[in-house]
């Protein structure tokens, strides 16, 4: 009986072949603050293009499509601006009580 | 202390006038160890159970008296293997509580199921681990700050039993330090800090004799009278653990006034029983410690790890004497994978229910667990009886709130730091829910700024400047597109340099003038491109300024476009004719540098026109 001995759990050894798998996230952690970075300078890139594109172009020559496409994009990559900036916040908030 | 003797007279009474016989084991031998170093009182009886009867028995009771079971915290029963026994095994017996008929009163009673039933004759070893809490009583109760703190514990020489006893003896630990008084009985002896009472033999059941001891303790009583530990798990990647104490010193009380000189100076004399600090034995690879309390943060502490531990030592802010109290928070994170797994479907976490600080007794105890929104199926499986409830919690990017699981228990020792499982059902796409919500947050606005820009708020729609605003609109298009035909129409001549450069590279006449056949088709469509554009420009009152700078630019690109083509026919020619190198470049030098000049002019204008 093999029983795993990180975790003194006595029942578990009973289901020996389903040994619990553990859970991780789907992003490896370690990747999590290069990512964000990242991430974050490609999506205030598209952003700034997308204004860009608003400012410079004149009523007629417009593309809606160029233009929802662009917008798509940019939120994709700038939502993690907000992921991590909330834990930032709230790490902030708690540092300052 | 009459509260003491009067019970004591009681059971005395009970044990002389009680002639109950039960079933017929007997216990052969009994060996009880009473550990009175720390604040809680740890005894520990190996029982010898023999089947003295005929019929064969698989229960055995255990008797302790009301007072005792008012303080009794864990209670577990092990088999004893001998020397060699495991501390932590897996298979103890099940004790349950039960109220059997012809006893006396003011008894509790255990039942503990043996695994094998025992036959005639058959005896088995178990030990018998019992746990109070708070039976230490400080006497005297109130102490100056310079004195020692002394504690009294009472119990009986003779282990209460239902059965008769063969043979026992009872050992009594004692911390290091002075002795005040001890029950003197037949066959007490001391060795150091050890008293041993007995062996005494053949005694009747429900025998008593009462002892008290009387010694001397440096332990700080640390009593949390609540503590709330708080584990949220977020599939992100860790879980966050935060418990919140309310802590204070259960010894003799400190009375007079608290010295800080006196207490620096010598602070093993005055002091020797405050509570200087904690240790608290976190889980391994806990990152982003934190300790603090309503003030803020408290910096007197270390904190150190290695592969199996992480230890954390914390001093309060003030050292405390008895009565004192103080609260504070430690908070700490662990990686998701050593606590979280996922089994036949369900995922469950699996973590420690007690306090990770050492040698404290907890009046009440409620942890909570919090899962992440849209978990469901929710189950706990704990290795002892909790109170269970259910809550929910609004947190970050919430929409419903997480699924809370509450569990409280009273009298918590560091024996109930036991693993616990928490069960739970979680759709694995559910985690994509809050990126969803952020990306959708921020489109919206996107939107709102493509909304903005197409809509036209403007009050009069006849107004002379809104229509001369659009007029202009309407000219920085044309503009803008007979721009963009002009660039195209640099980009073909470009291609044909390249071809140029090709032909004096590989001497291929076919393909440079099938380029040149592509580039004149692409031409003549852009000059036709063009014609209306520029026609727009001409009847349009606006445009009046912009309109001989375009017209020049079109002209100068159309002469640089011929220039252009009339080279490349020479050079082909030439090619064709076999001549060499120096008389091609004699023939197109002046074509050459109209062409560079006119280049040069083309992209001046070009700039010229984007900035209006």
């Amino acid at each position: 009986m093999v029983c795993n001995r990180k975790f003194s759990l006595g029942f578990l050894c009973k289901n020996i072949f389903l040994a619990p798998k553990p859970i991780t996230s789907p992003v490896p952690e370690a990747w999590y603050p290069t990512l964000s970075v990242v991430m974050l300078a490609i999506g205030l890139v598209v952003t700034a293009s997308f204004f860009i594109y608003e400012a410079t172009s004149s009523t007629r020559n417009r593309s809606l499509t160029k233009e929802l496409t662009t917008g798509a994009v940019a939120s994709v990559f700038l939502a993690n601006l907000l992921a991590v900036g909330r834990i930032g916040f709230v790490g902030l908030q708690l540092s300052m009580r | 202390m009459g509260m003491g003797s009067r019970l004591d007279l009681f059971l005395l009474t009970i044990a002389i006038l009680s002639g109950t016989v039960l079933s017929d084991l007997i216990l052969f031998k009994v060996d009880r160890r009473v550990d009175l170093t720390s604040q809680v009182v740890r005894v520990t009886s190996t029982l010898k159970v023999e089947n003295d009867g005929t019929n064969s028995v698989s229960e055995v009771l255990l008797a302790f008296p009301d007072n005792q079971v008012k303080h009794l915290a864990y209670l577990t029963v092990t088999p004893n293997e001998g020397k060699g026994k495991s501390k932590h095994s897996a298979n103890s017996f099940p004790v349950e509580v039960v109220h059997p008929k012809d006893m006396p009163p003011a008894l509790t009673f255990y039942s503990v199921s043996l695994p094998k039933a025992l036959g005639k004759g058959e005896s088995s070893t178990f030990d018998v681990l019992a746990v109070f809490t708070h039976t230490l009583r400080p006497f005297p109760e109130k102490i100056t700050q310079a004195d020692i703190q002394l504690l009294v514990f009472q119990d009986s020489a003779y282990f209460l039993s239902p059965y008769a006893v063969r043979v026992q003896s009872l050992s009594v630990k004692l911390p290091d330090a002075r002795i005040e008084s001890y029950t003197k009985l037949e066959n007490t002896k001391i060795h150091g800090s050890e008293i041993k009472y007995g062996p005494y033999e053949n005694l009747p059941p429900f025998s008593y004799s009462p002892i008290v001891v009387h010694f001397e303790s440096k332990q700080p009583f640390a009593v949390a009278q609540e503590l709330v530990r708080e584990i949220e798990i977020s599939h992100w990647g860790n879980v966050q653990v935060t418990e919140l104490y309310n802590l204070n010193h259960g010894g003799a009380e400190i009375k007079g006034e608290f010295s800080r000189l006196d207490y620096q100076a010598r602070p093993h004399i005055r002091g020797a029983s405050a509570l200087r600090n904690l240790v608290a034995r976190l889980p391994p690879r806990a990152r982003s410690v934190y300790y603090r309390d309503e003030i803020g943060n408290i910096s007197t502490s270390h904190l150190w790890g290695d592969s199996k531990k992480t230890e954390l030592e914390i001093e309060p802010r003030y050292p405390m004497f008895g009565g004192w109290r103080t609260s504070f928070t430690i908070g700490y994170s662990l990686p998701l994978q050593d606590f979280l797994f996922q089994s036949e479907g369900k995922r469950f976490l699996n973590i420690t229910f007690g306090c990770p600080i050492n040698d404290v007794v907890i009046d009440t105890l409620i942890v909570k667990v919090v899962l992440p929104e849209g978990s469901s199926d929710i189950s706990v499986s704990t290795p002892f009886p909790v109170k269970q409830s259910h809550e929910t919690k609004l947190s970050h990017l919430d929409v419903a709130g997480r699924p809370v699981v509450v569990l409280e228990k009273n009298n918590v020792v560091p024996e109930h730091n036991q693993y616990f499982q928490v069960y739970y059902k979680f759709n694995s796409l559910a985690l994509l829910r809050e990126p969803l919500m952020l990306i959708s947050g921020v489109f919206f606005l996107f939107v709102a700024c493509i909304v903005y820009m197409h809509a036209d708020l403007s009050i009069s729609k006849s107004s002379a400047s809104y229509l001369a605003k659009l007029q202009w609109d309407e000219v920085q298009g044309a503009v803008q597109q007979v721009q963009s035909i002009i660039n195209r129409c640099l980009a073909i001549h470009d291609k044909l340099e390249v071809s140029l450069r090709d032909l004096s590279r590989t001497g291929d006449a076919q393909s440079c003038k099938a380029a040149r056949k592509a580039a004149d088709a692409s031409l003549k469509e852009l000059t036709k491109e063009l014609k209306p554009l520029l026609g727009f420009l001409q009847s349009s009152q606006q445009a009046a300024q912009i309109l001989p700078k375009v017209e020049n630019l079109v002209a100068k690109e159309k002469d640089l476009q011929d220039r252009l083509l009339a080279k490349h026919s020479t050079v082909v020619d030439c090619y064709e004719k076999k001549y060499g190198g120096k008389e091609i470049e004699n023939r197109v030098a002046q074509h050459q540098q109209k062409i560079n000049a006119l280049r040069q002019e083309v992209d001046d204008l070009l700039d010229f026109i984007d900035e209006i």
